[in-house]
């Protein structure tokens, strides 16, 4: 395969603790070099300092839309790959890094200040309440097979 | 020497765990201002676990960091045991000991291999290597995968370990499967002593005077101890809040520490300058000459010292799991259910501490003390260092401005920060 026809992956962590794109590595470890065959990591900051939201074809993402910027970014990645797959249950249930939007009121009052100051949505969104998304992978972190089973569907 | 003003942007810094900007201005050539600023989103661990049924809160802290989970996991369950009266088993401080090891293998090697190899190899990613140095991937996958297969074994996973509970264990550990364990460990050894050997023929450098502290085992095992620095205090893990203050850093999404009024240290570079009279003797015999480095206050030998710290947990692995007869254990209770206590541990970054006041079996409150947090105030004096030595140099506001760049990434990046857990990807900010 030349590197022109390889698909272009990017990996992207939104507000979360970025499990699933470390449990990704752990996945890389036996499959990295098999997939290199197909795919080119264009995005992928774990790994790599130039990065490119443009033109993908397969985009991994992590994580809770919780900040005005998270939803930008998500925006920006919807309107730039082709498909889009939710990675972990923070983005497909918003839980656990949205965990402030089961907070009580005494909770909420004290993280009150921050929200505001960090530019914080009023919830914390799942990728899938943010933008469409084409594919899920359950897990906290992501489960091995299902996501081997799931990204070689698209690659 | 020259007179400008710069005023430079690097959004996002690659390469490390987590998000944060970095401020740096200049004004008439000279170093005005270093502003670190942690960006990760909170997630409000601290107001999440209030209320909740304490043998529930160290699965939820787990989720506080994807590649540390499991420091998080141990030091919690400690803090837990040592507030309730729990006293665990001979066997389940051994298979504590072995998850923090699984951890220490495959966390070390991620950021050894693929955030600082290309740095040493002027590359941007692993990824690219040229084709004769393919073996370096092909190294440092098996390292992690090493460390990955024993996080399995005796934990269940790697990230957000489902064994590892308060009193004991859930699963025991399967004996069939531990000398294919122990084989992939020797087998990976040769690998991490050419690593080791790699790093310290390494001659980056940046020293600054600075204060070292680090939780001191006698067999360097990261759990039990007493907390020592360089400057020569010696306290209880329970005392070390006492010993701390919070820096506050504008603009940022974490707090800071400094230690007896003063910034420090912590992590791999710390633990080796006060306790590697205890790493194992295998690892001390082979690995004799690069320990004559230390002590060494060169931050880029934190890097050697992580990889010996891999070494050591192989070794130190194989002799347990090879002289251990594992058995199936009940956990232990806890002696009551309301109290309040401390526990501290040594994550791959440095010491990890975690305070919890519990009431009738439910969290009142927490507070912890995060590695890369206490590492934020000397950071941020070592980039000012860098900055002003480069503000010094007779050349172009180009070379000044890439230099900086540079430089500056390096050293952030030698000290491994985890912005996920000091609150998450480094970007950089001049003004």
């Amino acid at each position: 395969m030349t590197e022109n026809e390889k698909k272009r992956v990017g990996i992207f962590s939104l507000t979360c603790d970025e499990g699933c794109g470390i449990f990704l590595t752990e996945i890389f470890n036996r499959k990295l070099v098999e997939w290199l065959e197909k795919i080119e990591l264009v995005y992928f900051l774990a790994i790599k300092d130039h990065v490119e939201i443009e033109n993908l074809d397969v985009a991994l993402v992590e994580g809770v839309v919780t900040s005005e910027r998270d939803k930008a970014l998500i925006e920006k990645i919807r309107a730039n790959t082709k498909i889009l797959i939710a990675m972990g249950t923070c983005a497909i249930t918003a839980l656990p890094s949205g965990q402030r939007n089961n907070f009580n009121i005494n909770q909420l009052k004290e993280i009150e200040g921050h929200l505001e100051k960090y530019k914080f949505l009023p919830k914390a969104l799942s990728v899938k309440e943010a933008v469409k998304v084409d594919d899920e992978i359950m897990g906290c972190p992501i489960d091995r097979e299902k996501f081997i089973n799931t990204f070689e569907k698209y690659i | 020497m020259h007179s400008c003003n710069l005023d430079v942007e690097i959004c996002k810094l690659s390469k490390i765990e987590g998000h944060a900007d970095l401020d740096i201005k200049i004004r008439d050539g000279k170093l005005k201002e270093v502003d670190l600023k942690v960006m990760e989103n909170v997630r409000f661990f601290n107001q999440a676990v209030v209320g909740m049924q304490y043998s529930a809160v160290p699965q939820l802290v787990s989720r506080i960091c994807g590649t540390c989970s499991i420091a998080h996991l141990t030091a919690c369950i400690e803090a837990v045991e040592k507030t309730l009266d729990i006293v665990p088993s001979r066997q389940t401080v051994t298979l504590r000991k072995l998850t923090t090891y699984s951890m220490m293998i495959r966390d070390h090697a991620l950021h050894l291999y693929f955030f600082v190899m290309p740095d040493i190899l002027g590359i941007d990613s692993l990824l690219d290597v040229p084709e004769d140095k393919h073996d370096l991937i092909h190294d440092a996958l098996a390292v992690k995968e090493a460390g990955n297969n024993l996080s399995e074994l005796v934990a269940g996973r790697a990230v957000h370990a489902p064994y590892e509970q308060v009193g004991g264990f859930s699963h025991e550990i399967d004996e069939e499967k531990i000398p294919a364990a122990v084989e992939g460990l020797k087998k990976i050894r040769p690998t991490v002593l050419k690593l080791i050997d790699e790093f310290s023929k390494c001659d980056w450098e940046f020293r600054r005077k600075t204060n070292f502290v680090a939780l001191t085992t006698d067999d360097f095992s990261f759990l039990e101890g007493k907390i020592k620095s360089t400057s020569g205090m010696e306290i209880e893990e329970k005392d070390y809040w006492d010993h701390l203050h919070k820096v506050v850093l504008p603009y940022s999404q974490a707090t800071s520490f400094d230690f007896e009024g003063h910034e420090y240290m912590v992590g791999s570079l710390a633990r080796m300058n006060l306790n590697r009279e205890s790493l194992h003797a295998n690892t001390k015999r082979d690995a004799e000459k690069y320990l004559a480095k230390f002590p060494s206050d060169n931050v880029y030998d934190n890097n050697l010292a992580q990889a010996i710290e891999i070494l050591h947990a192989i070794d130190h692995t194989i002799e347990i799991l090879e002289n251990t007869r594992f058995q199936k254990e009940e956990a232990a209770k806890p002696g009551r259910l309301t109290g309040s206590n401390a526990g501290a541990i040594e994550a791959p970054r440095g010491t990890l501490y975690y305070a919890l006041e519990i009431e009738e079996g439910k969290v009142k409150s927490m507070k912890l003390v995060i590695p890369t947090a206490q590492n934020l105030v000397n950071m941020k004096k070592n980039v000012e260092q860098i900055v002003s030595g480069f503000c010094a140099l007779d050349s172009t506001k180009e070379e000044l401005e890439k230099n900086i760049v540079r430089e500056v990434s390096k050293l952030i990046r030698a000290y491994d920060p985890c912005m996920s857990c000091a609150s998450h990807f480094l970007r950089v900010r001049w003004k």
